[in-house]
Parts: structure tokens; C-alpha cells; sequence
């Protein structure tokens, strides 16, 4: 007698995020991205759908980033110090599906960069770039909620992903994103209490929970990747088990993780032993996305081309059913 | 060594003390009470004093600004004398320990005990007082006894005991060689007609005292309830089981720490130890004293008395180290003491006096808590109950009379108004009860005694935050929000809700207490799920602390203190832990009964427990993250 592999089903669905508007929709991209949607867990495609793939994003830097190594810094040449430029090439040559601008020069003790600088280039991205944007703030409560909310006027009709909310500071970006029609990322500390209070407070902002994209905060590989890992699996049972205000989908910040990394950055001349740093830090980075895409992860933020590459390989295999 | 001479104003106090001790611990042997919730460790920045004359040496802070240090402000804790020195007490480093309280108002919250909240029809009694039979701690009995002759040649002692005999089934029996001194002389001079005080001292009767003639009338003993924020006392007529008089007050040990484990660690500290007794019976001694006078009794005739604490503070009292209660695996020194005499305790009633401590459970559950099972009388239920104690400690107890399991949780002094911007003990003034005004946000206030509001008390607040949400001025994660209206200001620590002239909570305030109740809901979640159990199966919930009657058991339901079950099973049973104590100084029996419940008590230790900080995480949100648990409450 065959055996019978017994299916899980699940009473409820993960909400499709809509980011990024056509022309038809009321924007100027050329594409807009849908993620989320799944009714099981990840790529068990004998029990469940996932009619979205996952999705990854480049990120954008205002000011020239000063901790990045030479390794992550080669492959952008001097684009890194010309925010379109950078926006162009990972849309272009990178083939990103979104880009991530970090407006991380506005933040005071990093340049200080006014309302009108950030406006300005965001702007000029929206004019040069035309796949959909997530615009990030620079994690200075005061100068997000001033600058953010004039990022989300100017690209009215876009539908962007704009954050970071959390739970000490939702209420200005949640209102922005009301009024301008894009869509919110809300943070917590890994933590899916604080993330579902979070979300239970957004949409009681009258934000819905389709505009609402989870950013649980994760660790790379050997600094607490694990954690985060349990913590986003928790979520997504308990959303599929009928928790709405969990079901949403997850973006993970995995280059800024990954590369903060000692084993991402130090030389080779430093550790010869642990073999050569351009390899080794592309593979942390693409490891810890791979392990976050089995998690659950819908939206990855990502640094290096060559890892992007190999994260997309492994996204293409996990979808062949 | 150098001394110098610090005076404190205004008070205008002034105490010698050495180089090298600190302002605060000066104010703390002049009995001067400053706020200093870190106990001296120089981190709370609560005892600011200003500098009038003199010069000092002290430590750098970062809570004193640079504005503050212009003025001339130390923290007293981190500063010591140069030379002598004259200092100002601001009344914000005050800690307020108003001393005994307006009886009246905490007489009536009393006599809600055994009665089920205003909102349920029905009051139906959940224990009754005379299922213990009357043999209290200590007894008097006036013997008149025949003088001794030839063919009648027994002792005197023995010729006492035969007496008592004759009217007591008593088997053993003892005195005390200060009694046997005096009594040939006495028995004489008082012919043979003497009263006896007799106590129950563990399974033997002692003779405590012998008096001349009959004073047999005269007897009173007096039950504690030692809580970490207030202390309770009742006397008793313990003839007559009749209830004199009641008192409440601060703990004073509040000078050395909120909660219980920054006391421990205050203990540890040089003289910290005999401090915090001295704190304790202080309190408890001032109580006896106005007892006694009101009532004009004796300081003799008040021949026993029995308390009830947590295991911390029953430490404290007897001046046990507490040290190893807060060490890993948290064992205490004892959880049940013998009868003592008082005096060993430095409790003030007749010299020759007995104390009963009501037997603890384990480190973080006490002897108030098994007066509480006994007094609601759990551990005759059949069916399954649950005792939440709401105090500084929020202490919860699941079971029938088959099985019982407890455990403890630190809820903060919130609920028993202290560590709150405007928040005071229920006494008169206070304001218990809120209404607001959905559109206006005026708030419509009921003060204990209808008197001008003078803070909030923990009814209070909870009803102020259930009607908050209510009227949509703080979101679910208690904040106050963004709302153009006379009644919301800004404050030094944010936004401020204004309850009453000059009465108002902050978003820090609303902070205390979601932590308060998600500490004491989460705790009383996990011992429902540990015994997989859901809240539904339970069929009595005795509702125990300061409240009495006075919660308003909808308003703790929708701020997610108390479980979203139906609302019948509530049974309010008020303070527990005195009745308890006062049951237990009134009879053997129920004494024999209390050591019976903490021997049965199983405790389980929520800090070992790894789901415990992810439930206690999702109650701190209004009424709760997870809104099924509340399907009841619509916000």
C-alpha cells in the first residue's frame, strides 16, 4: 500500500502586498510587485500555494556608505557616491526587483542632510528608476517623522514601502502612508507580541493590514540568525493558523546583518585560515537570505550582486514544484 | 575620626555623623523618609537634597543636570560631608509615608470581604467565620483555686494545672522559670484567685502570665497583614471574636525599596538588615498604640498577636536574613516559624505575648497566601478555583481541595498607589471611581468619604484606564494620543490625561500599570496552561488584595487584569491575608488548617518557565495581543 503523506491545511492566508504602482494604477513604474499570499508554510507545495515569490531589493545610500568593505564596495565602482547613478546600475545591471533607499544622511550625527535634500533625490529616483521603491528613514525618530512623511507626498500615487514604524514611533509615517497611498513597514524586536501590537495599532490608525509588511529584525548567520529564524516561523504558524494581524508578509534586512559580520569583513590577511574574503563574505550573505527565505521571508534587503545571484539560483530551485 | 554635624531642613533634625557616610544614610537614622527606590546605589536619582551651608564631597551623576547642580542639588545617597553641613529636603524627594490611615475608609472596604463586587446581584458568603472552633492563640482563664492544706499538699504549679485542668482538656503543659519565681508569693498574696494567660505554643500550653485576681475580661490580640507596600492590622476582642478597630499604612521599609528583592539586597548592606526590621515594627508598633488607645485597652491585656506577610517580609520581621531567597535555587530560611514571643520581635504588646507567623509556601509565596486560601476557603472546594492576590507582589493560587499549585509575579506598587505620579493608598480622598465624558473627556470622580480628590487609588486607575480606552484617548498599547482637548497636556515625562483639578496620569503611569496587570494576568495564564487547563474550566476566581468590593470588575476585565470569563464566578474576597490571620489567631484549629494548605501548595517557579516572558510580553497591551482572549470586550 502507497503511503499517503499527510497535508496540512490551514484555515487562513498570508495578505498580498501590492508595491510599487503602473501608469494604468496611478504611478510611473513599469512593474508593480506583489508579495505574500501563501496559504502554508514555505515551499510545501503538496499542501499549499505561494502564488507570490519572494522578492529582493537593492539598497540605496544618500552619503557614501563608510563601513562597507572593499569587497562589497568593487562591484559598484563609483557609483557609490551618486545615489541615481547606484539606483540606475542595480536596476539595470543588477536586475533588482525593488530599490531600497536608505536616506541614512539625513540623520543628524551623518551629515545632517535637510527635508529638501532627501525630497530632492527621492525625486530624482522616482524620475531615473522604474522599478517600485522602498524608502527607509535614518532611525532618528525627530528627522524621520520629518522627512519621511515629505518623501511619502512627493511619490503620492506610487505605492512605496516606507519605515521603519515601531511601536515607540508608528503614529506620523502610518498617517503619511494613509494619506499618500503606500504601504508601511512595521518593526519590532523580534518579538511577534510586539510585532502583533504593533500591527493591531497601525490598523487602528485605519491603515489596513494589506499595506503592512513585517520586519521582525534578524541576525546573521552566528549572530542570533537562529533566533530570529524560530521567531518568524512562530508568526507564520500562528498567522496561518488564523492570527489576521500576523498575517503579513516579512522583509528581512539580511546585508546590513551579513555584512556586519566579522566573518563577512575581516581580511584574509587577518584570518588566513578562514580562506578568502570575497567568497567568504558573499556566502554569509547569501546563507543567511537562504535560511530567512525558509523562514518565511517575502522581501529580502540585500548588499552584493554575486549574492543576490546565488539567492535567486536557490529562489528559482525552491519554486520548481 | 571626623564627625560632623548635618542638619536637615525643614525639619530642622541634627544628627553627628562620621567622614565618610552618606547625607541619605544620616536622614535615614534621623527617621527622615527620602524617596530612593535604588536604595543608595546612586542610580534612581530620587533623593535629590539641596546644599544650604557647608561644604561636601560627592560622586558624579548623570541625574543631576547641569541646571540642577547650579541650584545646588546632590543626590544624597552619593554625597558626604566636608565639614558640617545644612541641608533643604525638596518635598519631591520626599517619600510620603502618610502614617495611619482614615479608619472609617478602610473600615468599610473591610466589611466587603466575603461579598462579591456591587455589579452581582446576589452576595452569597464564601467562608463561615464558625467553621473554626473558638480557641484563640491565647487564652485567659481566672482560676479560683483551694488553698493548700495538709491532706492538699501539691505544688503550686501543680495545684495551677490541676486547676486548668478541671476546665481544659489540656495534656502538655509548661512555664516559663520567670513565672515559677514569682508564683508561691503571688498565689498568697492574691489568695489563690489568679488569672492565667495560657498560649498555644506548638502542641504544648504554656502558662504565659499569672496576674492577681480576674482579669480574664481582658483579652485582645491584634492580626498583621505585613504587605511589601502597605501594612494592615486588626484587633480583636479575643473573648467575643468582635473586630475593635482597623488601621492601615505605608510599609515604611518603602525608604529602602519598592519591591522585595531591592530590600533583599538593601539587607545585605551594612545595618541594612536591622533597618528594615526596624521599619516594619515601627509600623506595626505605632498601630498597636493607636489601637489601643482608641479603644482603651492595656498594652497587657493585648496578649498575642499573628501575622501574615510574604516569605520576604516574615523574614524581615523576625530579622532572618533574607539573602538566600533571592539566591538560586531561591530557598528561604524558614517557612515555618513557632510561636515566638513578641518580644523577640520587637513587637510591643505584653511583654510575655505570643506571635504566630501564618506558614509559608516557598520563597515567593507566603504566609499571606495560605491565609488567603483559608480564608476563602479553597481548600474545601470541589470545584477548581483561582486566588489572585493583587499587591506589590501579585501572587496566584490554582486548585480544589484535592490539589493546589501557586506561583508569584512582581506586579510593582502601582495597584496600591504608590510609585505613580498622583497615586495614593485607599483612604479618604482618594478618588476610586471614574466616569468620562466620550465627547467632552471630562472626568466624573467618586473620592472615598466624598471628600476633595487627593490622588488615585488602585480602583482608581483602573477604572481611569478602562475608561480611556474607552473614550479613545490612549491607544491599546496605553499611549496617550495626539487629541487637541483642555484635558490633555504635556508634561516633564510627556503626555498627561487630567483627571481632576491638579489630578492627572501619564503615559509613564499607564506604563506602571500595564506592566502591573500583564505581570499578574500573565502569571495566573501560565499556571491555567501549565496545568493545561484553559481559564473557562475554572469555576470560582476569588479576587483577593486591597479592592474589597471596590473593583470594578468589568473595568479590570477590559484592561486585561482579570480573565474575559463570566462574570459570576468573581468572588471578591478582599484583604485574605488579615482575615486570614485573624481566623488563625482565633483558633487552633484553623491554625492546625493553615499549616496543612502551605505544606499542600505546590509552587511552580514562573522564572524557570521559558514561555513565561513571551505571555508576559503579550499582556502588556490593552486589554491583551491576543484579542480572543478578550472576545467580550470591544474597544
Amino acid at each position: 500500500m502507497p503511503q499517503e503523506l499527510l497535508k496540512e491545511q490551514w484555515p487562513n492566508a498570508i495578505d498580498v502586498i501590492t508595491i510599487g504602482a503602473t501608469s494604468q494604477e496611478g504611478g510611473t513604474r513599469d512593474r508593480a510587485i506583489k508579495v505574500g499570499g501563501q496559504n502554508g508554510l514555505p515551499y510545501l507545495f503538496e499542501e499549499s500555494d505561494m502564488p507570490n515569490k519572494p522578492v529582493i531589493a537593492m539598497e540605496v545610500f544618500d552619503i557614501e556608505p563608510v563601513d562597507w568593505p572593499d569587497t562589497l564596495k568593487k562591484p559598484y565602482g563609483d557609483v557609490l557616491s551618486n545615489p541615481v547613478e547606484w539606483a540606475k546600475k542595480c536596476e539595470t545591471e543588477f536586475k533588482a526587483d525593488l530599490i531600497a533607499l536608505r536616506l541614512a544622511g539625513t540623520h543628524p550625527d551623518a551629515g545632517n542632510k535637510s527635508e529638501s535634500d532627501a525630497v530632492k533625490l527621492v525625486k530624482d529616483i522616482i524620475a531615473n528608476v522604474k522599478i517600485p521603491l522602498i524608502i527607509l528613514g535614518s532611525n532618528d525618530e525627530e528627522k524621520d517623522n520629518l522627512i519621511l512623511p515629505k518623501c511619502a507626498e512627493v511619490t503620492k500615487g506610487e505605492k512605496c514601502l516606507i519605515g521603519d514604524a515601531a511601536q515607540k514611533n508608528y503614529k506620523t509615517l502610518t498617517a503619511a502612508c494613509l494619506a499618500y497611498g503606500h504601504n508601511i513597514i512595521a518593526e519590532s524586536p523580534i518579538d511577534i507580541n510586539i510585532a502583533k501590537q504593533l500591527n493591531i495599532l497601525i490598523t487602528e490608525m485605519g491603515l489596513p493590514s494589506d499595506r503592512i509588511i513585517i520586519n521582525p529584525t534578524v541576525g546573521a548567520l552566528g549572530y542570533g540568525l537562529e533566533y530570529a529564524y524560530s521567531i518568524m516561523e512562530r508568526g507564520r504558524i500562528a498567522a496561518l493558523g488564523g492570527d489576521k494581524m500576523l498575517a503579513q508578509p516579512f522583509i528581512c534586512f539580511v546585508g546590513q546583518e551579513a555584512w556586519r559580520a566579522k566573518e563577512a569583513k575581516a581580511s584574509a590577511s587577518e584570518f588566513p585560515e578562514w580562506g578568502k574574503e570575497l567568497e567568504r563574505g558573499i556566502l554569509w550573505e547569501a546563507v543567511t537570505a537562504s535560511a530567512f527565505l525558509q523562514a518565511g521571508a517575502d522581501i529580502l534587503i540585500m548588499r552584493h550582486p554575486k549574492s543576490i545571484e546565488i539567492v535567486k539560483e536557490n529562489i528559482n530551485q525552491l519554486l520548481q514544484k | 575620626m571626623d564627625k560632623f554635624k548635618i542638619t536637615f531642613y525643614p525639619e530642622k533634625k541634627t544628627i553627628e555623623i562620621g567622614k565618610g557616610k552618606t547625607l541619605l544614610s544620616a536622614a535615614i537614622s534621623l527617621g527622615i523618609n527620602l524617596n530612593s527606590s535604588c536604595t543608595g546605589d546612586g542610580v534612581c536619582g530620587r533623593c535629590k537634597v539641596i546644599i544650604k551651608k557647608g561644604s561636601v564631597s560627592t560622586l558624579p551623576s548623570g541625574r543631576i543636570t547641569n541646571e540642577e547642580r547650579k541650584k545646588g542639588l546632590y543626590l544624597a545617597c552619593l554625597t558626604t560631608a566636608l565639614s558640617n553641613v545644612e541641608i533643604e529636603i525638596p518635598p519631591e524627594s520626599r517619600l510620603d509615608l502618610s502614617k495611619l490611615s482614615d479608619e472609617e475608609a478602610f473600615l468599610s472596604r473591610l466589611k466587603g470581604v466575603y461579598t462579591k463586587a456591587e455589579s452581582i446581584e446576589k452576595s452569597e458568603p464564601v467562608i463561615n467565620e464558625d467553621i473554626f472552633i473558638h480557641s484563640p492563640l491565647s487564652t485567659r482563664l481566672y482560676l479560683e483555686m483551694p488553698d493548700p492544706n495538709l491532706q492538699d499538699r501539691i505544688s503550686d504549679l501543680e495545684r495551677v494545672y490541676r486547676q486548668i485542668r478541671k476546665v481544659r482538656d489540656v495534656k502538655i503543659m509548661q512555664t516559663g522559670l520567670a513565672n515559677i519565681r514569682h508564683l508561691g508569693n503571688l498565689l498568697r498574696s492574691s489568695d489563690f484567685k489568679v488569672t492565667v494567660t495560657l498560649g498555644n505554643r506548638n502542641d504544648t500550653t504554656e502558662i504565659v502570665l499569672i496576674e492577681p485576681g480576674d482579669t480574664s475580661k481582658n483579652n485582645f490580640g491584634i492580626a498583621f497583614d505585613i504587605g511589601t507596600t502597605t501594612i494592615s492590622g486588626q484587633l480583636v476582642n479575643l473573648n467575643t471574636k468582635q473586630i475593635l478597630g482597623t488601621k492601615a499604612t505605608f510599609n515604611q521599609q518603602a525608604t529602602f525599596g519598592n519591591d522585595i528583592i531591592t530590600r533583599i539586597i538593601y539587607a545585605q548592606k551594612e545595618e541594612g538588615l536591622s533597618r528594615l526590621h526596624h521599619a516594619v515594627i515601627d509600623g506595626m508598633n505605632d498601630m498597636i498604640q493607636a489601637l489601643i488607645k482608641e479603644n482603651n485597652i492595656d498594652l497587657n491585656n493585648v496578649t498575642c498577636c499573628v501575622c501574615a506577610g510574604n516569605t520576604t517580609m516574615t523574614h524581615l520581621l523576625l530579622r532572618v536574613d533574607p539573602t538566600y531567597i533571592r539566591r538560586d535555587p531561591y530557598v528561604p530560611t524558614a517557612n515555618f516559624v513557632p510561636v515566638i514571643r513578641s518580644q523577640e520581635a520587637g513587637i510591643k504588646i505584653n511583654p510575655r505575648g505570643l506571635l504566630g507567623c501564618v506558614p509559608g509556601i516557598s520563597s515567593y509565596v507566603g504566609g499571606d497566601i495560605t491565609a488567603g486560601v483559608l480564608a476563602c476557603g479553597m481548600d474545601t472546594e470541589k470545584d477548581l478555583c483561582l486566588l489572585i492576590d493583587i499587591g506589590t507582589n501579585g501572587e496566584i493560587v490554582l486548585g480544589n481541595r484535592e490539589w493546589m499549585i501557586s506561583c508569584a509575579a512582581s506586579a510593582g506598587p502601582a495597584f496600591e498607589g504608590s510609585g505613580v505620579s498622583c497615586g495614593m493608598r485607599a483612604r479618604e480622598g482618594a478618588i476610586q471611581r471614574v466616569k468620562i465624558n466620550k465627547s467632552t473627556y471630562e472626568s466624573d470622580v467618586t473620592t472615598i468619604l466624598n471628600s476633595k480628590s487627593a490622588g488615585i487609588c488602585g480602583s482608581g486607575y483602573i477604572d481611569l484606564i478602562a475608561e480611556m480606552l474607552r473614550a479613545g484617548i490612549i491607544d491599546k498599547s496605553g499611549k496617550i494620543k495626539d487629541i487637541e482637548n483642555k484635558h490633555i497636556r504635556v508634561g516633564k515625562l510627556g503626555k498627561e490625561f487630567v483627571v481632576d483639578d491638579n489630578i492627572y496620569i501619564n503615559d509613564v503611569d499607564i506604563d506602571n500599570i500595564k506592566r502591573a496587570k500583564g505581570a499578574i494576568y500573565s502569571a495566573a495564564a501560565i499556571l491555567v496552561k501549565h496545568m493545561e487547563l484553559n481559564f473557562s474550566d475554572i469555576k470560582k476566581v476569588f479576587i483577593a488584595g486591597g479592592f474589597g468590593n471596590y473593583l470594578d470588575m468589568e473595568n479590570a476585565i477590559t484592561i486585561g487584569l482579570l480573565p474575559d470569563i463570566e462574570r459570576s464566578k468573581f468572588k471578591f474576597v478582599g484583604n485574605s491575608s488579615l482575615l486570614g490571620a485573624r481566623e488563625i489567631m482565633l483558633s487552633s484549629d484553623a491554625a492546625r488548617k493553615a499549616e496543612e494548605i502551605a505544606k499542600k501548595i505546590t509552587y511552580f517557579e514562573l522564572s524557570t518557565d521559558p514561555k513565561y516572558m513571551d505571555e508576559y510580553v503579550a499582556a502588556l497591551f490593552f486589554p491583551h495581543t491576543d484579542a480572543n482572549r478578550f472576545a467580550n470586550i470591544k474597544l
